[in-house]
């Protein structure tokens, strides 16, 4: 499957309150989906956080996977140098993961109680972003191990404890708005680049993990443009925010290109991967900026409402947007 | 001259967005990194791409240039920052001419 596949064929669909179904239903009927109009379901819809949970917990079990079993399935003397070195950086972007899911649950929960008595409907929202990060933080496990398990199988250099530490530091907190749609942008890069590792590697076991991480991470994508759609929906938070977060990832010599500079950024805080992509002998870096570009475009769109199509539309409605 | 009144202007408007005084923005090689953890309007990076982005706001609603800023690694001294500017509005400004 492709990104483009990825993202046209696990489209979330709009999911109504279980109020509205048969008391006593033990067993659902709907096929799991992701809310997409949370602040409408929250407001309007009657929805509950049992009942957001429960739809969450639905789509979780549905899409569950085994590493045991995906890896029994690659073969390692098949591995190119290329394959190899697309797994390694993969297992120590992976690394990264936890961190941002550790920081949003901790975020998620600070903006819930703040919002609890000024705005309870955004404390819902919150609170069910908090929630759902479990079921992100354990996907995300699922990443890290499968290909750092195969770069160690396939006698990849190993990552050092030292490392392995240094990769969790935790990511500084921000607006919750801003940090939702630097996830979006995560997943979105992490997808298209595992969408080209899937057409690049030749052993049919690796291309399946490529395939299925990929899938995992649109569903991430969804959930978080679901997130920070209800908070613009809230009126409480602008759309400026998600429009900045957008520019700093497309402009010129952006956050896309990160791993292309010369300079690399010393934060001190936290680790980006797209710092610390290593191309080693191969040479070979699963760009695809468009398809990239396009993906934030669209997000845009969800979230905002406002339609762009490049990233000049992008840096001319940010600047539109905040003013002077 | 334009240039220097230009200058002044950015000077201003900069740290007007960025709640430090002038001073506090333009003396001893001042970094970006500097700056944000300064300011008590910036939590992070893109808060003061928002600065600079009102900055080029405010110049083309009272001059009527457009300024485009590229990416600027932290390690950047606001001096650096006013240069580019002020090279960027004078690229601009020829290019309207």
């Amino acid at each position: 499957m492709s990104i483009t596949e990825a993202s046209t064929g696990t489209e979330p669909s709009s999911t109504e309150p279980s109020s509205t179904r048969p008391r006593g239903a033990a067993r659902a009927t709907e096929a799991p989906a992701i809310i997409t109009d949370l602040y409408d379901a929250v407001t309007k819809r009657g929805m509950s956080l049992v009942d957001v949970t429960w739809e969450q917990q639905r789509l979780h079990e549905s899409r569950r996977w085994s590493v045991v079993e995906m890896l029994a399935d690659v073969d390692l003397d098949a591995l190119t140098p290329v394959d190899r070195n697309l797994v390694w950086n993969a297992g120590r972007a992976e690394l990264t993961t936890k961190p941002g899911a550790d920081r949003l649950e901790r975020q998620a929960e600070a903006e819930c109680r703040r919002w609890q008595e000024k705005n309870p409907a955004v404390a819902s929202i919150m609170e069910a972003c908090g929630t759902w990060s479990r079921y992100w933080n354990e996907e995300e496990a699922h990443h890290e191990t499968v290909f750092n398990r195969l770069a160690d199988l396939s006698g990849m250099e190993p990552i050092s404890d030292e490392t392995f530490i240094a990769f969790r530091q935790v990511f500084p907190d921000d607006d919750m708005l801003r940090t939702l749609m630097l996830l979006a942008i995560s997943e979105i890069t992490a997808a298209v680049n595992y969408g080209q590792c899937q057409q690049v590697v030749q052993d049919p076991g690796l291309r399946r993990i490529f395939k299925q991480v990929a899938a995992d991470e649109i569903q991430h994508r969804n959930y978080f443009i679901a997130f920070a759609k209800a908070l613009v929906d809230s009126g409480e938070y602008h759309a400026k925010d998600a429009f900045a977060v957008a520019h700093l990832f497309l402009r010129e010599d952006g956050e896309l290109q990160g791993s292309a500079r010369e300079q690399k950024e010393d934060r001190g805080t936290h680790v980006n991967w797209w710092d610390h992509l290593d191309t080693a002998e191969t040479d070979y870096r699963p760009e695809a900026l468009e398809k990239k570009e396009q993906l934030i475009c669209g997000a845009l769109k969800k979230i905002t409402g406002i339609e762009v199509h490049s990233r000049d539309e992008v840096e001319d409605t940010w600047l539109d947007l905040i003013g002077s | 001259m334009v240039t220097q009144g230009v200058e002044t202007y950015i000077r201003l408007k900069f740290a007007e967005h960025a709640g430090l005084t002038d001073e506090q923005l333009f003396s001893d090689d001042v970094t970006l990194a500097a700056v944000i953890s300064r300011s008590p309007k910036m939590t992070n990076s893109i808060d003061l791409m928002e600065a600079f982005a009102r900055t080029a706001n405010a110049l083309r609603k009272d001059y009527g240039v457009r300024v485009r800023l590229p990416a600027l690694p932290l390690d950047t001294s606001t001096a650096a920052v006013l240069k580019v500017f002020l090279e960027e509005f004078e690229r601009a400004q020829e290019a309207a001419a």
